[in-house]
């Protein structure tokens, strides 16, 4: 099928919506960054029961190759599992798995409009006063997440099952062969790094979780008092130990050189505050390990990123940005972590 | 960096060649155009110390790993090549020496730190 993407996806929407007529999309506007989807806003407006109707939408779609490979199913499934709880995600509306109707897979949700996302607003006003509220709700929203019953949630039937002590070597396997396979060029700080974390296996946890695996600041949506209104870009989500999700959010390359925990609060205060609304304690070792795997996971997305775009599978100049602006920071990053920087 | 500059540089000047139409979205062309002036950015930065600083490493890592020779083709892609071959050497180099020997293994570990310094770009995080 061909023809301009917005008939496309009011055709998509008209199948979905079988009591709704004169379907149209309209003010469709794709959103700048993020590499692993391709996401566009639209308007969606029609009739139902002689009474005009419209909502505002996001549309993620695959893009032709991406710096992570990811089930869309589990990221849509992990919306809906926390939608209507404490922990703020936007409504998910449609799955679509097949590449017909837009020619990759893509889900639909809703949107939550009039907030902020990008980092960069964080470091000015009217944003810089209110960090230490963002950081509470940060911090709480991910302890929550950590609290969550993954089998309550119905989460177990959709993610992967890992024994809890094999939690560290199934994600450290998993993202040192991403290195292995994307490399472009040796990373022997990260192949020191794996060498330690090989030696030095953390704990398992007390019991499984979904961790999120990508929160960080920059994946929620903010206002200027200080609130959280969205959790975004579950894509990474999985069954695990909840400090995998911890260390990830003081992985130090999202300080944005303000030396705090995701650049708001220093990180002995987001872990208290975690462990609030968590339940549970963050052993400092175990921590300490999974900080440092996240250096690793870090380093292999934006060296996957350099791969899909060496490869000609996507030529986005967002795939260029990570390896070039963050691939050494996570060099630096990963010495830091490990007391040699 | 990678990829390799020239090859982005490339890329980019067709980017921007494509955005010079004048039906090109405005969201679409600010975000191309945003995020390419940030690379253009970076590569202008690495840009004069690029050679120096390979060379200087590779002379480094060969020292290391008890290496004579040095580097003839100074082209940046040809440095690169032997980096990576030292590189890998120096990875295989470190993993027999953990625990073994200490002081070597601080001397690789020094060097390490020094290879992030020679590539570290202005805003950095870290």
């Amino acid at each position: 099928m061909t023809g301009p993407f917005e008939t496309r996806i009011a055709a998509y929407i008209t199948k979905q919506m079988p009591t709704a007529t004169k379907v149209v999309v309209d003010s469709l506007a794709r959103i700048s960054g993020g590499a692993s989807r391709e996401t566009y806003r639209f308007r969606l407006a029609w009739t139902e029961r002689g009474q005009s109707q419209e909502r505002k939408l996001i549309l993620r779609r695959d893009p032709p190759d991406s710096l992570i490979d990811t089930e869309r199913r589990i990221e849509f499934e992990a919306y809906r599992a926390f939608f209507g709880s404490s922990v703020p995600v936007p409504e998910m509306l449609w799955l679509e798995e097949g590449d017909g109707p837009l020619d990759h897979p893509f889900f639909i949700a809703a949107e939550i409009e009039g907030f902020q996302a990008s980092p960069a607003l964080l470091w000015a006003p009217p944003y810089l006063d209110t960090h230490a509220k963002l950081a509470d709700r940060k911090w709480t929203i991910l302890g929550e997440i950590a609290r969550a019953d993954p089998t309550a949630l119905g989460l177990h039937k959709i993610m992967a099952p890992v024994a809890p002590a094999d939690c560290w070597n199934r994600e450290l396997s998993y993202w040192e062969g991403v290195l292995d396979a994307d490399e472009a060029e040796p990373l022997p700080i990260a192949r020191a790094a794996i060498r330690w974390l090989r030696a030095n296996p953390p704990p398992p946890p007390p019991s499984l979780r979904v961790v999120h695996g990508d929160y960080r600041t920059g994946n929620f949506l903010f206002d200027t008092a200080g609130d959280i209104h969205g959790v975004l870009d579950w894509e990474m989500a999985h069954l695990g130990d909840p400090l995998e999700d911890l260390g990830w959010s003081f992985n130090p390359v999202w300080t944005f050189g303000r030396d705090l925990a995701g650049g708001l609060i220093p990180a002995d205060q987001a872990i208290a505050v975690w462990e609030k609304a968590s339940g549970q304690k963050a052993d400092p070792a175990a921590l300490h390990w999974w900080t440092l795997f996240n250096c690793i996971k870090g380093q292999a997305i934006w060296i996957s990123s350099a791969r899909a775009w060496i490869d000609g599978g996507n030529r986005e100049p967002i795939m260029v940005y990570p390896p070039w602006a963050l691939q050494n920071a996570q060099d630096r990053a990963t010495l830091q972590v490990m007391g040699r920087l | 960096m990678k990829p390799d500059v020239p090859a982005v540089l490339i890329e980019l000047a067709g980017l921007v060649a494509r955005n010079a139409s004048p039906d090109i979205p405005p969201a679409d062309r600010a975000g191309a155009l945003g995020l390419s002036a940030a690379l253009l950015g970076f590569a202008a930065e690495q840009w004069d110390a690029a050679a120096h600083n390979l060379v200087e490493e590779n002379r480094s890592i060969r020292r290391l790993l008890g290496l004579t020779g040095d580097d003839d083709d100074l082209r940046i892609s040809a440095l690169a090549a032997v980096n990576a071959e030292l590189r890998t050497a120096l990875i295989a180099r470190h993993a027999t020496v953990e625990g073994v020997d200490p002081e070597m293994d601080a001397a690789i570990w020094a060097e390490l730190v020094c290879s992030t310094e020679r590539r570290r770009i202005a805003g950095a995080p870290v």
